[in-house]
């Protein structure tokens, strides 16, 4: 639940009044290696979702990370179950297979196959719908601490119960995305806000919002099934290890080995609607 | 229930051969502060007629006519001998005066106390006294009870800063802890880092490791029992003391004309005042308190009524944007009430609640959430003859548990309402155990308890399809929620599901010479709540849970052996001890399981089991200007859940993995010196194995991050564990004509700075993207004073 990992961070905070923490070198073990499939086919409010792109890796050891995990020379399609359209992704010898030709409806179920290394891998998954960004505000109030600037987007949950949200905010200049993602269980039918504020973290080279900082938003409709996943990936991802973290475990995805099944593959096959947007702070 | 009857008939055809004798009954006190004392042994001299005080300090022994010496003693008090013409039922009150703190008069310990403890068949028990924790050294200075168990052999917790204890490989909800029998639902204050009992207002702790007592049920590790002070009934006393944590003051003193006494402890933390002084934390807020009363009042030489009750609060704050409250409290009112002098009984009511809540402004949401239980028990003790006591009795736990209510704080809150359903219980017992003498050689402990555990509605219960709660996604690997067929209703009155669960106890010691025995012991014990919690340590907000329809009672069976001896006039004693133990019905959760604001708390969980074995060694230096013990423990605890009904391999591939709590090695020293009249100096050696955590074995990008992939649970380890602390306390001049007495402790904890890791994160760094190990260490070398005054 959304509310509760972020009180897991507020509890380490307490925590941290007493803690100290420092890097050190540790042996991990070495696991196997396998294909990782990243196929996020996100249909952008308003345009026509044709283009679209499906990354193919493999997994590497923790530490001693290889530069090239890119895989090449698989082959990959997806099929709309309803329609038996056939969408297929071709090649482009970096480990991306693209597609100029998609076809997205709401609702409508979609297959994906990869066969790489004569193993063949299937998914399946429904392109979830989102509602549409009420509006954006800036704020110091809000969020956690009370002093900093946060951004907030607003929108309405519709008054179905069991719509799943995911939200991505990227910082222009940062390395990285941050993800967040919250069921309606709470909060059904409402106005829904959901915040992004960086605290002062020097450890973790994080630095608050000042004026003039560029947010990239993001907001996805998912499926219950990838809320799951992605809720327990980037707890993993954010409190790996805590105190009060959950007891960490492998996240398995939806894509499936046919031919060999305990050649699971890591990622996930998602069809997503999603709404993009930035805001600069004044 | 069968089994309960057939116990009282064995029992009472060894009431009908019981020959005719004298009985002398009283109660032991301390002759400074009239604080009746536990566990104190009577003993006629030259026999084996002898008895150790109860909860109470109430003994009674039975002997044929005859002149006899009476010996008393108990733990570093003068050693009492009185002779005694016994002709008829005699009430004979002792007070014992404690030993002298000088050099010259160390600390002798009876040859009776170490008799009886060589002779009975209680084991698997830890007794620490509140002057023996006092003395050790302390993190910031703060005694704490449950750090210092935790330097015995067989028990350890989750690190520094992590709630509650772990005894014998068991979880931490698994520990029945009591303070003055009412039931604590959390023991810490600040998270983990300080304990809730306030040493100035404890009398006495007493840890059940095994061998557990047919009185006691309801868990499945230990027993943890904690007895407040009754308050000084001969002079008013004010004790108090500063340390860089918290403040404490007491005062205690008799009421109405000595027939009774009084005592009212309090002790607060004060870093919230610095708090509000400093700039960067004025908003914030971060303080403990609690509050312990106790007072009795003697109404006739057969009755004494007491009274307890405690009520502690955390409280931490952050600027505005959450606000956490969280605590215990309890009240128990006590009637002692003496049949004959044979018969001694005792009732009690109790009440006990642990409640917290959450405000989380950020979201404009109130989060609260309680356990409310009240007790009723009636116990006896029947001091049959001079080979057989008997305990028995019965209680009734009535559960209230609301797991949740959630609200939202504004008008602008997104916030709907929300209660979970409220969960309804009642738990029964009864007990009968039987301490028996056969002969000189030979003693037998036997009990019986029969339990009961109706789980009642005034909520819904659903029903699966196929009766799954959780289903295996054979396809991906993975448990999902199970479909919902049906929701049945159950009135408040009416029961959803009774356990009865039979628990036999048995004991025995068998004596080689006064100086050693071997004993062993069987315990089985049911569990019926469960704490809720898939972190790694538990925090004050997991949440219990009780048995009901999918979640079944832990069962336990634990086995121990153990080997006693006194050495060169019981200056030193070596005691040894093998444990094996399993649990059945140990829940545990499918990845990602949602404990928190959820009706239907069977879609995230399934049943497994534990087991857990291992040695324990204790040698202690009881006498002299050095005084101390080595522990060591060597030990495994692991649990595996398969997928049963549910399918699939199960939790971690259905394979035995290490609990959080397995420690193979684990080692503490302990020592006191007694330089002179003005300092003693502490030391704390520990040394254990890592806990068991789980590290990634590979990683991959998705989503522009860098994904940990995890295996195999709890496979891996922490780095060791080890510190040294130490202390010393002073004791100033003592002036004669001031009543005033003061002590300084001045303590250094970790003296050598160990970077011990209480977690290792693995994560992403922000500014090279590249993966790394940190680690977070909570005490690094911590010194502290503490100034204890008493008036």
């Amino acid at each position: 639940m959304k509310l509760f990992i972020k009180s897991t961070v507020i509890l380490l905070t307490g925590f941290l009044l007493f803690a100290c923490e420092d890097i050190i070198e540790v042996e991990v073990p070495t696991g196997k290696k396998r294909l990782v499939i990243e196929a996020s086919l996100d249909w952008e409010k308003g345009t026509t979702g044709s283009n679209q792109t499906i990354k193919l890796r493999t997994s590497t050891p923790y530490f001693n990370i290889d530069t090239n995990t890119n895989v090449t020379g698989a082959s990959v399609k997806v099929s709309n179950t309803r329609t038996n359209d056939i969408f297929i992704f071709s090649d482009q010898n970096n480990g991306s297979y693209t597609t100029t030709s998609f076809v997205p409806v709401i609702g409508d179920t979609y297959q994906l196959e990869v066969i790489y290394n004569n193993e063949t891998y299937t998914a399946v998954e429904t392109l979830t719908a989102v509602p549409a960004i009420k509006s954006i505000s800036q704020s110091t109030k809000g969020g956690l601490d009370d002093e900093l600037l946060e951004v907030n987007i607003y929108f309405d949950d519709p008054p179905t119960e069991g719509n799943n949200y995911m939200t991505r905010y990227h910082e222009t200049g940062d390395l990285f995305p941050y993800f967040y993602t919250f069921p309606d269980e709470f909060t059904n039918g409402n106005e829904m806000l959901d915040f992004y504020e960086k605290l002062d973290n020097p450890d973790n080279n994080q630095t608050p919002f000042q004026t003039g900082d560029i947010v990239y938003i993001n907001l996805y409709g998912i499926s219950e099934q990838y809320y799951n996943f992605m809720n327990l990936l980037i707890n993993q991802y954010y409190n790996g290890g805590n105190p009060f973290s959950v007891v960490a475990a492998e996240i398995k995805g939806n894509c499936i080995n046919v031919t060999t099944p305990e050649n699971y593959a890591f990622g996930y096959f998602r069809v997503t609607e999603v709404v993009k947007t930035n805001y600069t702070f004044q | 229930m069968k089994h309960l009857f057939l116990g009282l008939n064995l029992l009472l055809s060894f009431i009908l051969s019981a020959q005719q004798t004298h009985s002398i009954r009283g109660t032991i006190k301390d002759s400074n502060n009239g604080e009746t004392l536990l566990g104190a042994t009577v003993f006629i001299k030259g026999t084996s007629i002898g008895t150790v005080t109860n909860e109470y300090g109430f003994y009674s022994i039975t002997a044929p006519q005859g002149q006899y010496i009476l010996t008393i003693s108990y733990i570093g008090y003068q050693t009492l001998s009185e002779s005694i013409y016994l002709e008829k039922d005699e009430t004979l009150n002792f007070e014992l005066t404690e030993q002298s703190t000088s050099l010259e008069e160390v600390v002798i310990i009876a040859e009776e106390t170490e008799q009886i403890s060589i002779k009975t068949p209680e084991m698997s028990v830890s007794k620490l006294n509140a002057s023996t924790i006092k003395q050790m050294p302390a993190v910031m200075g703060e005694v704490d009870v449950l750090k210092s168990i935790q330097l015995l052999p067989g028990v350890t917790n989750n690190g520094e800063g992590s709630s509650g204890f772990n005894v014998r490989g068991g979880a931490v909800d698994q520990n029945l802890v009591l303070l003055d029998e009412a039931i604590i639902y959390n023991t810490s204050h600040f998270f983990g880092f300080f304990s809730v009992f306030n040493t100035d207002a404890i009398k006495d702790i007493k840890l059940y490791k095994g061998d557990i007592p047919a009185k006691y049920g309801g868990r499945v590790s230990s027993v943890l029992d904690v007895r407040q002070k009754d308050g000084n009934s001969k002079n008013f006393v004010l004790t108090g003391g500063m340390g860089l944590i918290s403040s404490r003051l007491a005062v205690e003193g008799p009421i109405l004309k000595d027939k009774g006494s009084f005592l009212v402890a309090g002790r607060s933390s004060y870093a919230h005042l610095f708090m509000k002084a400093s700039e960067d934390f004025k908003d914030d807020k971060l303080s403990f308190y609690d509050l312990n009363l106790k007072t009795n009042y003697e109404l006739n030489k057969n009755n004494r009524i007491y009274l307890s009750g405690y009520f502690g609060r955390d409280v931490f704050n952050l600027s505005n944007f959450i606000q956490n409250t969280y605590g215990n409290a309890t009240g128990n009112i006590r009637w002692n009430h003496i049949f004959n002098d044979k018969l001694f009984s005792n009732l009690s009511l109790i009440y006990s609640k642990y409640d917290y809540q959450i405000i989380l402004d950020f979201v404009k949401m109130d989060w609260i959430a309680n356990i409310i239980n009240y007790n009723l028990k009636y116990d006896f003790k029947y001091y049959l003859n001079d080979k057989i006591q008997l305990d028995f009795g019965a209680s009734g736990i009535g559960y209230n548990l609301n797991p949740g209510e959630i609200s939202p704080t504004s008008e602008t809150s997104s916030i709907n309402y929300l209660k979970l359903d409220q969960n309804r219980a009642i738990e029964c017992a009864l007990y009968i155990n039987a301490e028996h003498n056969i002969n000189e050689k030979l003693s037998l402990q036997y009990g019986l308890r029969q339990s009961q555990f109706s789980r009642f509605g005034g909520q819904n219960i659903a029903s699966y399809v196929n009766n799954k709660p959780v289903v295996y996604n054979s396809k991906l690997g993975i448990y999902e929620k199970g479909v919902i067929s049906d929701e049945t209703f159950y009135e408040k009155t009416e029961r959803i599901k009774t356990y009865n669960t039979f628990e036999p106890r048995l004991g025995l010691s068998y004596q080689f010479n006064p100086r050693s025995s071997v004993k062993a012991s069987y315990t089985k014990s049911a569990q019926y709540l469960h704490l809720l919690s898939n972190t790694v340590s538990v925090t004050p907000l997991d949440v219990w849970t009780p048995s009901g329809t999918y979640i079944k009672p832990q069962i336990s069976n634990q086995f121990a052996i153990g080997y006693y001896k006194n050495f060169t006039d019981n200056n030193y004693s070596l005691e040894l001890e093998s444990y094996y133990k399993t649990i059945n019905n140990r829940i545990d959760y499918i990845d990602g399981a949602n404990l928190i604001g959820n009706n239907n708390i069977e879609n995230e969980i399934l049943n497994g089991e534990a087991r857990a074995y291992g040695l324990e060694v204790l040698f202690r230096k009881n006498k002299g200007t050095f005084t101390g013990w080595l522990a060591y423990t060597l030990s495994k605890s692991e649990q595996r859940t398969l997928g049963g009904q549910a399918g699939g391999p199960g939790i971690n591939k259905g394979l035995w993995y290490n609990t959080p709590q397995d420690r193979t090695h684990d080692i503490s020293a302990t020592g006191s010196y007694k330089l002179n009249s003005k300092w003693t100096f502490n030391s704390n050696l520990v040394f254990q194995t890592g806990r068991p955590v789980t590290y990634p074995n590979g990683q991959y990008t998705y989503e522009d991050l860098s994904i940990a992939v995890y295996s195999n649970r709890n496979e891996n380890r922490l780095p060791s564990y080890h510190r040294l602390d130490i202390s010393a306390n002073y004791i100033p001049n003592k002036k004669t004509e001031t009543k005033w007495k003061g002590e300084w402790v001045f303590g250094i904890y970790n003296i050598y700075n160990r970077q011990n890791a209480a977690s290792i994160a693995f994560r992403q760094n922000n500014e090279t993207g590249l993966n790394e190990a940190s680690r977070l260490s909570i005490f690094g070398i911590i010194p502290s004073v503490t100034y204890n005054f008493k008036f």
